[in-house]
């Protein structure tokens, strides 16, 4: 009996060293990322097939709450030596995140270990708006922009219609018919958001700031009273004061949509990456759904709007064998089958040409064109220094200034004056970061 | 009774918020709100638990509960001191300790978790609740407490030659049931409502604490916010405090009781 | 006051765990952080340059500050009134001895329970202007729709009455813990000598509950001024136009969103020192008027 017990335990044993043995062997990546809600099991799943595919790798995927609480753990982790393998940063935050040092550059970690990876085959607007001096610094992952959603049955029955490429007082024609028919109780709306004003100023050519939007070399000024910006505030002051814009709040996503899908207002400024949601929301209540370009001023040349949302980062300080395993996770997470995966399931669109290829061949974009609106508008786009997105340090403190700019506004500020004020901040801001960093901290 | 529509009006949210945990996306968005249940029925629950909410809830208690009783003791012991001992500094000490009540938690956070990492206590149940266990929040409420306490009491006890300890283990303590009591619901749900500290510090996902989860639940990032889910979540996560706070509202009644006999 | 124990050196003992840890993870900390006002940080001390008293000189003249105080008094000084009365309301008609008393309690003490950002979701979607319950039901009831979160005076209100309903179980316990501690027998002594209810209660309930209306007011003026952060981020931003923007919120947001350490270093201190000063206010106001039943 005892020599049974032994025989059996021993095997046991065995049976867990070697469990032990071979899970030790995995490399463990820690990544960090900021989608919440039913995103959650989505990342985990994809992470999950990545180990599946790649056993001598495990990516471990965390939740650490919004864009800027994920950073700061990452920061406050790195100071201790313990950062994250694989930050999930937000497209403003750029600058920030190569002057705090301590993340390795995106490009020579690709040359470094020999990695192979198409960039041609990547969406240019894209890794545009990534590049630094030539150089790309992260992983592109959920990129999006921004694009007019409405609710085509109720056009209809008001009699109106809008172009797939609408311009500042389509809008307020189309909106003014709407709401003095009584069809829906406001004609638009959006959050308070900075992204959309970058959008309007982008369109119009019209940089953030100056130095080519901080790309070729650090700003010393912001050009929010530009007429660019101007004439987009003023067309958003006019929709709040005739009652036809409704404010949701401040980065209130969830509840502009709300707005919108309870049919409370007719159209929708949003992000591309809300299409999943939008559209089975249209399923669900039996009305059609229709998306447009952003609205632009009329008469002015469209330049295409900027890429959002966010990329991975890979932090510097660790052994060579985790560098390439984040390395390559995050290569396979851009990998065609993983974007069209990432695009279906979210919105956020497929940042390469083979992956819309793709779609397109398996009639995707017919059975859901909405899903194909912000790729054109994509496509469309010049590249040129507004639409790459402005770089500079002091970005996050400008996106504050452009909102609260607006909440003047609305409180009964004349727009120019809101401007001229949010400018004066943003330039003391922009010579704050500069004091401060002056130079990228060289760690190493 | 005025009591009846006060309870019904106080309620009134977490009702709704109960009724909503029930409404799939597509009902949580109409406009009339929809006010009764809706057609999810336990689909939300189940989601939301998926999410880890169990472990989470578990760990919180953990935590909850160690704090609590430790803050109770030191805190007993410190009002202890302040009211029935004269030392030197003692109000010194009284306001040094006062004053941490205005500290505001996201100030020291970055220092807070240099100083966890390098005392290696990083990403550990230690790290959750050391940093909690002074509270000036009991000190000042036992202070108060006991000031109102007969001093003929404590008089009786110096005559019968008890201790300070002995007279807090038979006098104090029994006479400040309903105070214990309250402070120990207080601090569970202090410690259930943590967010911040715990997110920055821990790192493994099986000590995370509920409110993490609930946010996880309730991010709105660019992104549906599905409101069934998140008061999903939040109904989930509101029943263990609850249960302590329907345990422990029976210490009141001890409380008022003990008054009575003299 | 209560007689001493002559055992002085215990008193030490049985406060140094307690001051152990004020020492450690809140005093050290704090300090390393306050030592950042004189700098401006970025990335929390990766780099950081010597300013002298820039950071206060850019607070005490900023619009924004100034606002920011005045709003978090307004806010606290609200708030704590309205849900202080409230909550003594409420706690007087709970303190009775019924049968099933018990569930009305627990009713109202609840939300409690609830932590500041839950809170603030369910009164955000509450108070949506364009898809909210509230707004239905004051479009149906009275044909209004106020716009809670563009117009600066109302999106205070919001906060105000978010916060007042969170924290009138907070209230409530105390209120009915020190209530339920008045002995009978002077009640029912002012019962015989003729006394009505509103007698009773001003010259004889009131009076001893004043040491918990200290405690309360103290310990509100901290949750309002402090623990509100959640609710504030996740209901205004501090918007609109800084109409919602209080101290802890704005030095949160400058500390985290805008990486400023060494600004929101500053601002804490300031907030430090001015709830400080009116806590020492207060206790000095209490030192006269608060009356202690045993000792």
């Amino acid at each position: 009996m005892w020599r049974r017990l032994l025989v059996v335990s021993l095997m046991v044993g065995l049976l867990v060293l070697t469990a032990l043995a071979t899970s030790q062997a995995a490399v463990k990546i820690v990544f960090w990322h900021a989608m919440g809600g039913w995103r959650i099991p989505v990342i985990e799943r994809m992470c999950a097939d990545f180990n599946l595919e790649y056993p001598e790798f495990e990516v471990v995927p965390s939740w650490k709450g919004s864009y800027d609480e994920t950073f700061v753990a990452s920061i406050a982790a790195a100071r201790a030596g313990k950062a994250p393998h694989i930050l999930h940063v937000t497209q403003p935050i750029t600058r920030e995140a190569i002057d705090s040092g301590i993340f390795a550059v995106a490009e020579d970690l690709i040359d470094r270990f020999g990695m192979e990876v198409k960039w041609e085959d990547y969406i240019d607007a894209v890794l545009d708006t990534y590049r630094v001096g030539g150089r790309l610094y992260c992983f592109p992952w959920n990129s999006s922009s921004a694009i007019l959603y409405y609710n085509k049955t109720l056009f209809e029955k008001a009699g109106v219609s809008l172009s797939r490429k609408p311009t500042f007082e389509d809008i307020i024609e189309v909106g003014n018919k709407i709401v003095d028919g009584g069809y829906a109780t406001y004609a638009i709306t959006w959050p308070i958001l900075y992204w959309w004003v970058q959008q309007w100023m982008a369109e119009q050519g019209q940089n953030v700031v100056d130095n080519e939007n901080g790309r070729a070399g650090r700003p010393t000024k912001a050009y929010l009273t530009s007429d660019a910006s101007i004439q987009a505030y003023e067309w958003w002051k006019q929709l709040y004061d005739e009652g036809l814009w409704v404010n949701p709040g401040r980065s209130a996503w969830g509840e502009a949509l709300r707005i919108f899908t309870s049919h409370e207002s007719a159209m929708f400024i949003s992000t591309t990456a809300h299409v999943t949601a939008v559209q089975k929301s249209s399923a669900e209540g039996g009305w059609e759904l229709e998306t447009t370009f952003l609205p632009i001023p009329e008469g002015t040349e469209r330049c295409g709007g900027t890429v959002g949302g966010g990329t991975l980062w890979v932090t510097k300080d660790h052994p060579d064998e985790q560098l390439k395993a984040a390395t390559k996770f995050v290569v396979w997470m851009s990998d065609t089958a993983q974007t069209i995966r990432w695009h279906q399931l979210t919105g956020y669109y497929p940042i390469k040409k083979t992956a819309v290829e793709i779609l397109e061949r398996e009639g995707w974009f017919e059975e859901k064109p909405s899903y194909r609106t912000a790729i054109d508008q994509l496509l469309e786009t010049k590249s040129i220094p507004a639409t790459q997105s402005a770089l500079f340090g002091a970005f996050r403190a400008v996106e504050d200034l452009m909102e609260i700019a607006f909440e003047e506004i609305m409180g009964g500020k004349p727009v120019e004056e809101a401007l001229a004020k949010a400018n004066d901040k943003a330039n003391k801001a922009i010579a704050e970061y500069r004091r401060v960093i002056g130079e990228p901290i060289e760690r190493k | 009774m005025a009591l009846i529509i006060s309870a019904l009006l106080i309620m009134t949210p977490v009702i709704l918020a109960l009724i909503g945990s029930t409404h799939t996306t597509f009902e949580a968005n109409l406009y009339p709100p929809k006010i009764t249940p809706g057609s999810a029925g336990i689909t939300n629950y189940i989601r939301a638990w998926d999410f880890g909410l169990g472990r989470m809830m578990l760990n919180t208690i953990f935590v909850a509960a160690v704090v609590s009783v430790g803050k109770i003791v030191l805190s007993l012991l410190a009002a202890l001191a302040f009211v029935y001992f004269d030392f030197r500094f003692k109000s010194l000490i009284f306001v040094f300790i006062l004053i941490t009540m205005m500290f505001p938690t996201p100030v020291r956070i970055v220092a807070l978790y240099d100083l966890v990492e390098s005392l290696k206590m990083g990403d550990s149940y230690l790290a959750l609740t050391a940093p909690y266990l002074a509270s000036a929040t009991g000190i000042f409420l036992f202070r108060q407490h006991f000031r109102s306490i007969p001093s003929s009491l404590a008089d009786a006890a110096r005559v019968d030659g008890a201790g300070p300890l002995r007279f807090l283990a038979y006098i104090l303590i029994p006479m400040s049931m309903s105070a214990i009591g309250a402070l120990a619901m207080i601090q569970f749900i202090y410690m259930w409502n943590q967010y911040l500290w715990p997110l920055i510090i821990i790192s493994s996902e099986e000590k995370q604490l509920i409110q993490l989860g609930l946010r996880m639940l309730m991010q709105d990032l660019a992104g549906e916010q599905e409101w069934g889910l998140a008061m999903a979540g939040v109904v989930i996560s509101l029943l263990p405090p609850l249960f302590i706070f329907i345990l422990l509202q029976g210490q009141f009644r001890k409380g008022y009781a003990l008054a009575e006999e003299k | 006051m209560a007689a001493k124990f002559p055992q002085k050196a215990m008193a030490y003992f049985l406060l140094a765990p307690t001051i152990l840890i004020c020492l450690l993870f809140l005093y050290y900390p704090t300090g390393r952080t306050v030592s950042l006002t004189f700098y401006k940080v970025a990335f929390f001390g990766l780099k950081k340059i010597y300013v002298g008293s820039d950071n206060f000189k850019e607070l005490f003249t900023s619009a924004d500050y100034l606002q920011s105080v005045l709003v978090s008094f307004i806010f606290t000084g609200a708030s704590i009134v309205l849900s202080m009365t409230i909550s003594l309301v409420l706690a007087i008609l709970l303190n009775q001895k019924v049968r099933g008393i018990g569930i009305y309690v627990i009713a109202i003490i609840w939300p409690y329970t609830l932590s500041f950002a839950v809170a603030g979701t369910i009164w955000s979607y509450l108070f949506n202007p364009a898809v909210g319950m509230i707004n239905y039901l004051l479009e149906s009831l009275f044909r209004i729709k106020p716009d809670w979160i563009s117009i600066g005076p109302l999106a205070l209100i919001m906060i105000i009455v978010t916060t007042t309903w969170k924290s009138l179980g907070y209230n409530v316990i105390f209120f009915l813990a020190a209530l339920q501690h008045i002995p009978r027998e002077l009640l029912e002594a002012a019962n015989v000598d003729g006394a009505n209810d509103l007698q009773r209660f001003w010259k004889i309930i009131l009076p001893l509950l004043t040491p918990t209306i200290f405690f309360l007011l103290v310990m509100n003026s901290i949750h309002c001024f402090f623990t509100s952060y959640g609710m504030i981020s996740i209901m205004t931003e501090g918007g609109p136009a800084g109409a919602t923007n209080i101290m802890v919120y704005k030095l949160v947001h400058d500390g985290f969103n805008m990486f400023k350490t060494g600004y929101a270093s500053a601002q804490s201190l300031i907030l430090f020192v001015i709830v400080v000063a009116f806590t020492l206010i207060q206790f000095r106001v209490a030192g006269r008027r608060v009356h202690y039943g045993g000792a």
